[in-house]
C-alpha cells in the first residue's frame, strides 16, 4: 500500500498552499523592515516591556524608524507604556494601521483588540474545554497575522517584546528564521540567570549565538537624593555569564523608580527623565543594539532610506 | 492527513467539506479517483478547532485571506464590535450611523446574532467556508448554517427572498460556498447595514 510520501499531493485539501500563502505574505511584509529584534526573558518581571518601549524610544530619538510588537498576546502591556491605549486601530484593505506612539514609534498589541481591561484573551470555539490542544496554535497564528497583515511600512527596527518563557520564542523563529538580534534580557540573580540561560541556548540553537546579546537590568540602584549607588542583588554577574555561553553583553540598566511611573503615564522614562544615569544607560545599551545588528549583519537592505537616522549620538535635543 | 484507497492503492482526493455545525464537528468527504469509493473524515470539536487555529480552510481559499481575518474572527470578545478595530467599508457595526432605509434596518436585524439586541450581544461561533463556485455563474442558491438561517428568519417575510438573494450573491461573490454566521456579521458591517 502507498505510504504518505508516495502521495506528493495534498489530496485537493489545499493546506498546503495557504500555509506557503502564509509564508510569502510575511516574507513580503518583513522586507520593508531592516532589522528585527526579539526581546525575551525565560524569567517574567525582569523588565523586557519597559527596556523595549525605551530602547524604541532611544533608538527613535536617534532617527531610526521604529515598530514595536507586543508578542505577550495574553498580557499585553506595551500599549499601555506607549501611551497608545484605546488609540485607533484601523484595518483597510492593505492592512492594519498600528496606532503611533511617542516619536513615532509604530505600536501594535492584543491590548488594541481586547474591549475592555478585564477582558482575557478567548478564542472562539464549540467549547473552551481542552483548549490546550488548539490554544499554542492560535497564538501562533495571530502573532504571525499581526506581523504580516501590519502596516509597518519601512522601518529601521522593529522590536518584539516577547512574554516570559520559551514558547513563543520557538514560535517566532519557525516565523522569523532570520532574527537580526535577540536581546536575553535578566536581572542578576541565580534564580533568574538559571531560567535565562535556557532561553540563551534555545535563542542560540534558533537565531545563531552571533545573534543573542544579553542586557542586564535592574542590576544597580542609585539613590535619587544623593546618587549613592549599590548593588540591588547579590548574584552572578550577567556578562560573565555572557561570555560564558558565548553570547554577546550589551549593558546594564540600574534600577529607578521612576521608569514604572513613566510606563504608568505611558510616557518612555527616557523622555520623562532624560539626563538620569539610568536614561544614560538606556540609551547606551540601545547604541550597543546599534552596533550588534550592524555586526551581525542580517538586516535587510535600508528601505526609502531616513536621513534622519545616522545612528550616532542624540537628535532632536 | 491523506487518505489511500486500499483497493485501487491510489490517493483519494477531496470531495467537499460538511461545514461546521453547531456541535463542532468537521466532514470531509474523500473520493478514489479509480473506483469512486469514498469515505468521510469526521473530526471532533477539538479536531475541528486544531483547523481553525491554523488558520486555514480544508479544500483551500477562492481568495486571499483579507488582513487580520483570523484574530478579527477568532477573538471571543474583540474590540471591532465595539470600539475602532474597523476600516474603510467595515466600520464598527455596533456605531456605524444608520443609513435610515427601512431595508437596511432589516437586513440589520436579520444580520445580528440571534439572541442578541445587537447592542450587547456576542458574537456567535460559525465560521464560513469558502468553497469554489462556477466560473461564470452569477447567483446560485447555496447551503445556509442553522445559526445564519434563524438570523434571516428575523426579517420580515415579505422582503426576505430578496435579502436572502442579496447575501447569497455577496458569498459567491467572495468565494464562499456556505452562508453562516460569519459573513451575516459580514454583511452588516460592510454594508453598515
Amino acid at each position: 500500500m502507498k505510504r504518505y510520501r508516495d502521495l506528493v499531493h495534498d489530496a485537493g485539501s489545499g493546506v498546503l498552499s495557504q500555509l506557503q500563502d502564509q509564508t510569502l505574505r510575511l516574507q513580503r511584509r518583513m522586507a520593508t523592515i531592516r532589522h528585527k529584534v526579539a526581546i525575551l526573558s525565560g524569567k517574567g518581571g525582569v523588565g523586557k516591556s519597559s527596556l523595549t518601549s525605551n530602547l524604541a524610544a532611544a533608538l527613535a530619538e536617534d532617527g531610526a524608524r521604529v515598530g514595536v510588537l507586543d508578542a505577550d498576546l495574553t498580557g499585553p502591556a506595551l500599549a499601555k507604556m506607549l501611551g497608545v491605549r484605546g488609540a485607533s486601530f484601523r484595518i483597510g484593505e492593505r492592512g492594519a494601521e498600528p496606532p503611533e506612539g511617542p516619536l513615532g514609534i509604530k505600536v501594535l498589541s492584543m491590548d488594541h483588540l481586547l474591549p475592555r481591561d478585564e477582558t482575557p484573551l478567548r478564542w472562539k470555539a464549540p467549547t473552551q474545554e481542552g483548549n490546550f490542544v488548539w490554544r499554542a496554535s492560535a497564538e501562533a497564528a495571530a502573532l504571525r497575522e499581526f506581523l504580516s497583515d501590519t502596516l509597518w511600512g519601512p522601518l529601521d527596527f522593529l522590536l518584539i517584546d516577547l512574554p516570559a518563557g520559551t514558547e513563543k520564542v520557538s514560535i517566532l523563529a519557525s516565523l522569523l528564521p532570520g532574527m537580526g538580534a535577540a536581546i536575553v534580557v535578566t536581572i542578576p540573580t541565580e534564580v533568574s540567570l538559571l531560567t535565562v540561560r535556557k532561553s540563551i541556548t534555545l535563542a542560540t540553537e534558533l537565531w545563531g549565538a552571533s545573534t543573542v546579546g544579553v542586557v542586564e537590568n535592574m542590576g544597580a540602584y542609585r539613590c535619587t537624593q544623593c546618587g549613592h549607588e549599590e548593588r540591588l542583588f547579590q548574584g552572578p554577574d550577567s556578562a560573565a555569564m555572557a561570555r560564558e555561553m558565548g553570547v554577546s553583553f550589551l549593558g546594564r540598566v540600574p534600577f529607578d523608580p521612576r521608569l514604572a511611573a513613566a510606563a504608568d503615564r505611558g510616557v518612555p522614562y527616557i523622555q520623562q527623565d532624560p539626563e538620569t544615569p539610568c536614561a544614560a544607560a538606556l540609551r547606551t545599551v540601545a547604541a550597543a543594539l546599534r552596533s550588534f545588528v550592524e555586526r551581525v549583519g542580517r538586516g535587510s537592505p535600508p528601505v526609502q532610506k531616513s536621513e534622519e537616522y545616522r545612528g550616532e549620538g542624540r537628535s532632536g535635543k | 492527513m491523506k487518505f489511500v484507497c486500499v483497493r485501487c492503492d491510489e490517493g483519494m482526493k477531496l470531495e467537499r467539506v460538511e461545514t461546521p455545525e453547531e456541535d463542532g464537528s468537521l466532514g470531509v468527504v474523500f473520493a478514489c479517483a479509480a473506483c469512486g469509493n469514498r469515505v468521510a473524515m469526521l473530526t471532533n470539536p477539538w479536531e475541528t478547532q486544531l483547523v481553525r487555529a491554523l488558520d486555514v480552510r480544508i479544500g483551500g481559499r477562492s481568495s486571499p485571506a483579507e488582513p487580520m481575518e483570523f484574530v478579527r474572527s477568532m477573538l471571543a470578545s474583540g474590540r471591532e464590535a465595539g470600539r475602532d478595530a474597523a476600516g474603510p467599508g467595515r466600520a464598527a457595526s455596533r456605531t456605524a450611523p444608520s443609513s435610515g432605509c427601512p431595508f437596511s434596518a432589516m437586513a440589520n436585524l436579520a444580520a445580528q446574532p440571534s439572541g442578541t439586541d445587537g447592542e450587547t450581544g456576542k458574537q456567535g461561533n460559525g465560521e464560513t467556508e469558502p468553497g469554489e463556485q462556477e466560473p461564470g455563474s452569477v447567483h446560485r442558491p447555496m447551503a445556509w448554517s442553522p445559526e445564519a438561517e434563524r438570523r434571516l428568519e428575523r426579517i420580515p417575510e415579505f422582503i426576505r427572498p430578496m435579502v436572502r438573494q442579496g447575501i447569497e450573491r455577496l458569498a459567491a461573490e467572495r468565494g464562499y460556498q456556505h452562508v453562516t454566521d460569519l459573513l451575516m456579521d459580514e454583511v452588516r458591517t460592510t454594508f453598515g447595514m
